[in-house]
Order: structure tokens, then sequence, then C-alpha cells
């Protein structure tokens, strides 16, 4: 099993246009397949872009939280003294205290000291997370947090476990990681054979994707980069390609701004499926990558090989 | 009498790279004509507002985000455990009465120290980031930054929260990172109305949903714009009539503000933008002294 994972630092550089028309011209070779763990579980378009028709579904449950039974709140205030997040408020009515779950860390300090028992624990389901199969062929294995909830790191874990217990030894996963370089986008990195730094042709998408780079060495992940939306400055792509060489990162391909890419964020529709000059480009890139990919696992199964032999 | 303190407006949306950051620097830029200004970039992870300033002159040095994190006094540890049985977070493990933390995954909430019975554990300080305050003429800028490789993003959003009240400034906009979980949560908590950019494609009309059951969640008066309008198909409008939020914006997808959007340069000579942007502040700002006074 191989691993790649699409990154960006930056929201909207193009991981999702990237990772399904990789996974597509993945799966569209006959004998291979693919499966797509979108990990971007704040904002998932994957399942847009693949058409994906929902096979099962399961409940995630992010863990414990806390809440304070007002009628057993004497308004003591040692929870408030106790937590650090400043997430606990007195009622409008100053006879209770409350916990503001969007603020609270989960940590249970509160609990520890609330001596009327009025602090209790509750489990709550914080999202779904989903399998489901795509007209142009890939798996595709999906979440959806509820908004405002928390722990979208350990939901990014819970995707790609799912994703690698129904993935096959010799087939490749397709992580379409979040943007930033917080807890979602390590956890969308870590242990993968292969980022995909996506770097978008700007100011912004420059500045993001560097502070990436830094966390993909840190990381100590193998990486190649994309440029996107070039052509807009030329001063952008000519920093974006100094950026890139002097990280080291090799650049894979150059994919234009054009507003036709754009245009696909649609149901269905992937850059595999993008005619003309421009859809000419992406697969080139796309392909750069393919080979990048192909040339890994080429290693991987010959290291197989050798072991078997030993 | 209410305290006077600023307008929180924040600046938000499910989706990555619809323009947050491009509309919060030009609103900031808008109000700071007539009203004493404050950007906060609380998009710690990817912070970018300080791209459009790069003439910004930085104020004092960056400020430190710490948290306390446990550090161990072996003499005194009996490895009972206790400790580790506390923390939520996975930071700390004791096995065969070995007690080992990951610095990394603690959220500093103290709990292993008011649980240990032999006080064998002392809090020092671990830098998860920085604050830096800059002014770009008439306008203020306060970045947080976290670090690279860290997880702790509400610690820094937190401390930029409680730095920008500093200012005393009477208009806070506020840059927030995309997505809706922890790091947007806290960004648009204590706002007093949120912004939530679209595009109209279907990518950014499924986020802005999310965003949308959000800002209601908490809430927060919210207003749409479109931004890149013309751009795709997908009916942010119809969408947001049909949820009852208004569409306080709209502006058009132009090549030229692509073009000149991606060297981050200001475009304070767009008339019809600057002219939307002052549109949307006066909007916002009728909405929020309503809610106030009231």
């Amino acid at each position: 099993m191989t691993t790649v994972s699409v990154a960006s630092g930056k929201g909207g550089a193009g991981k999702t246009s990237i990772a399904t028309a990789l996974a597509v011209s993945i799966a569209a070779v006959p004998g291979e397949t693919c499966t797509v763990a979108d990990c971007d579980v704040d904002a998932a378009n994957g399942a847009i872009a693949l058409d994906a028709r929902e096979r099962v579904r399961f409940p995630y449950f992010a863990g414990p939280g806390f809440t304070i039974k007002a009628s057993a709140c004497t308004a003591c205030g040692c929870c408030i003294q106790a937590c650090r997040f400043d997430a606990i408020r007195k009622s409008i009515d100053g006879q209770s205290y409350a916990i503001v779950p969007e603020l609270c860390e989960r940590c249970g300090a509160c609990l520890d000291t609330c001596p009327s028992g009025a602090v209790t624990m509750y489990e709550k389901q914080a999202g779904e997370f989903f399998v489901a199969d795509t007209a142009p062929g890939p798996i595709l294995v999906y979440a959806e947090l509820e908004p405002g909830e928390d722990t979208s790191g350990k939901l990014v874990r819970v995707v790609r476990d799912r994703a690698g217990q129904l993935a096959s030894d010799a087939s490749v996963i397709v992580v379409d990681s979040a943007p930033g370089i917080g807890c979602p986008v390590i956890a969308s990195l870590s242990g993968v054979d292969l980022a995909i730094i996506v770097v978008e042709a700007s100011v912004s998408g420059i500045r993001d994707a560097r502070r990436l780079v830094d966390l993909v060495r840190s990381m100590k992940r193998k990486a190649i980069a994309i440029m996107n939306k070039t052509g807009l400055s030329a001063n952008m792509d000519a920093r974006a390609r100094t950026m890139l060489a002097e990280t080291g990162i090799p650049l894979a391909g150059e994919i234009p701004f054009d507003p036709v890419l754009r245009a696909t964020e649609e149901s269905g529709k992937t850059w595999f499926s993008i005619e003309g000059e421009v859809g000419d480009r992406v697969m080139a890139t796309i392909e750069a990558v393919g080979g990048v990919i192909s040339a890994m696992r080429r290693k991987e199964s010959s290291a197989v090989v050798m072991k078997e032999k030993l | 009498m209410r305290e006077p303190r600023a307008a929180v407006i924040a600046i938000a949306s499910g989706k990555g790279g619809t323009g947050k950051t491009t509309i919060a620097a030009h609103l900031a830029l808008a109000c700071s004509r007539s009203h004493k200004t404050v950007l906060v970039d609380l998009d710690v992870e990817a912070p970018d507002a300080s791209g459009y300033f790069p003439k910004a002159m930085l104020l004092e040095e960056a400020e430190p985000v710490q948290i306390p994190i446990p550090s161990f006094l072996p003499q005194r540890c009996t490895g009972c455990g206790l400790c580790a049985k506390s923390c939520r977070f996975g930071a700390i493990v004791a096995l065969g009465g070995v007690v080992s933390l990951s610095k990394e995954l603690c959220k500093g909430c103290g709990r292993c120290v008011s649980v240990c019975p032999a006080s064998a554990l002392e809090e020092i300080k671990m830098t998860v980031g920085c604050t830096s305050s800059f002014t770009a003429g008439k306008l203020g800028l306060l970045e947080g930054r976290m670090e690279v490789g860290d997880i702790r993003s509400t610690a820094v959003i937190e401390a930029a929260k409680r730095r920008a009240t500093a200012y005393d400034a009477a208009i806070q906009i506020r840059d927030c990172p995309p997505g809706v979980s922890c790091s947007a949560t806290h960004s648009i908590e204590g706002a007093d109305y949120v912004i939530l950019v679209a595009e109209p494609t279907e990518f950014s009309l499924h986020d802005l949903s999310a965003a949308i059951k959000l800002t209601k969640s908490r809430g927060i008066p919210t207003g749409v714009v479109i931004n890149r309008d013309g751009f795709g198909s997908a009916d942010i409008a119809g969408f947001c009539a049909d949820k009852f939020v208004p569409v306080i914006g709209r502006i058009a997808f132009l090549r030229s503000r692509a073009e000149s959007g991606a060297s981050a340069s200001l475009w304070s000579s767009d008339v019809p933008f600057m002219d939307e942007m002052d549109k949307i502040a006066t909007t916002v700002l009728e909405s929020v002294s309503r809610r106030v006074l009231a």
C-alpha cells in the first residue's frame, strides 16, 4: 500500500481538484485500484467532485465532553478557577455556571474540583464518516464533522484507518488534507509515503507552502510540489519556483490559472475530464506525479521481493 | 453602563481560499479611514494578512505565546500513574512506574499537576507561537502565528484575541481560519458579526452551509459576501435566502483582480471594489450598533 497526501498550507490552492484528478487517473489504469481519504473533514468536497454514492455510514464520537447541571450547581466558582481555557461562564441569572462547549478543551479539570458533583460527562456524536463508491472509480472515505466540534485530527485518523482497511496491499491511497499546518494536517501527513505540496503562485500561497515545507521536513516525509494558478503574475511564478528550488522540493508541473478549471468545482467533475490545452497541462502534471508514485511502488515491491528472498 | 468596546467583525468561511484575507484587509482599510481600526490575523496556521501591508512597521518585538506544561521532579515521583490517568490528551504515559510526557500533545490544562499526590510535577512554560503587533498607516495589525509542527492553534488564537483588546480600537476586524472546527469556533467567539465569504462554486456552497450552521449555533449575526461573483454557477444567493442569511456584498470576478490579488497588492484604487467595502462596512456596523444599543 502506498499513501500520498495532498496538502497546501493555504486554503483554496487546489488540493481537492488535484487529489481527485490524481486518484481518477490512477484508477483509470487497468488493474489499478485507488482509495481517496478526504481528510478535510471541516469542508469535505471530495464527495461532490467524485459524485459519490454512499455505501455505508458510521457515527463518529470525539470522546466525552463536560457539562454543568444547573440544578446541582451552587455557583461556588471552583470550576471557573480550575478552567484554564476561559470556557466557563456564569449563567444570566447568576445562580449557576455553564460550560461553553466551543471553548472547552475537554480536559476535565472542572470535574475534579466541583464539590457538589454538578459537572458531568456526556458523550455526543461529533460527526459521521462514510464509505462511498464513485462514478469515476476510486472508493471514497470521507467525513462530516458537526460544525463547532473539536478533534478534527482524531477524525482524520479515523478516515485514514478506514481507507487503509479497505485498500488492498497493492493499491494507492490518496489523502486530501485540510488547509493550514495544524492538527488535522499533521494527522493527514503522518506516515505517508509522499507529500504532494500544492503551491498557489501568490504571496499568500508561497508563504503558507513554505511553512508546510518546514512541517513536511520536520516529519521527514518525501515531498514533491505542484504549482497551481500560474500565469497571473510572472513575478509570483518565479518566486514560487525559487522557493521550491531553495528548499529542494522537486516540481512536478505547473497548472495555469484558468476559469475553466475553477468551473469544475461541481458534481461529478474532476480535472481528469477536462479537454483542450489546459486539460493537457493538468494531465501532464498529474502524470508526472503518477510517475513518481509508480517509481516508489516499484522500489517498494522490489524491496519486498528482496526481503522474501532473504 | 456598558464599557465602550470595539465592534468585532469576524471574516470567516467554510472553504479556504474564498477571499477571507483579501476582504478582511480591505474592509479594515476602509474602516480605518473613519474609525480607529485593528486587523487581527487569527489564521495562525497560515497568517497572510500582513502580506497585504509589506510596509507595515513592527511596533515591538513579537510576544511569545506560552502554555504551562508539566515538568517531572523524578526524586519525588512515586510512579503511581495518576497523572497519566488524569490526562485526556494522551500526553502522559506511565508504564511500570516510569512516567513520560509528550509535550507536543499537552494542552496545559494543569490537571496532572493538581492530581499528583507527591507534588512531583511543576509547571514550566512552553512556547507554541507568537503575536506581533504592526502599524500600517492608520491601521493597526496584530498577527497570531503558531509555530510549525505545533497543534495548539487555539492557544495562539486566544492570546491574539486578548492582545487585540489592548489596541483600544473602535473596530476590530478578525481574519479567521477556514473550516468549522476548533480554530474557526475560537476565532468567531466573541464577535458581534460574522461575514462569511463564499464564491459561486458547489464546493464553496457546501462549506458555506456548515459555516452558517456554526454561526447560527453560536447566535452571532451573519451576512454573506459573494466573492468572484460570476465565476461559477452555484446559487449562493438562493441558498442564503433559504437560510434567512442576508447577502451583504458582491465582488465581481475580474481577471485583473486575480492578477493583482496574487501579488497581494491592495486594491485601494479599485473604486467599485472599495465602494463595495464601504457598503459592507456600513451594513455591518449598523447591524452591530442596533444590537448593542438595543
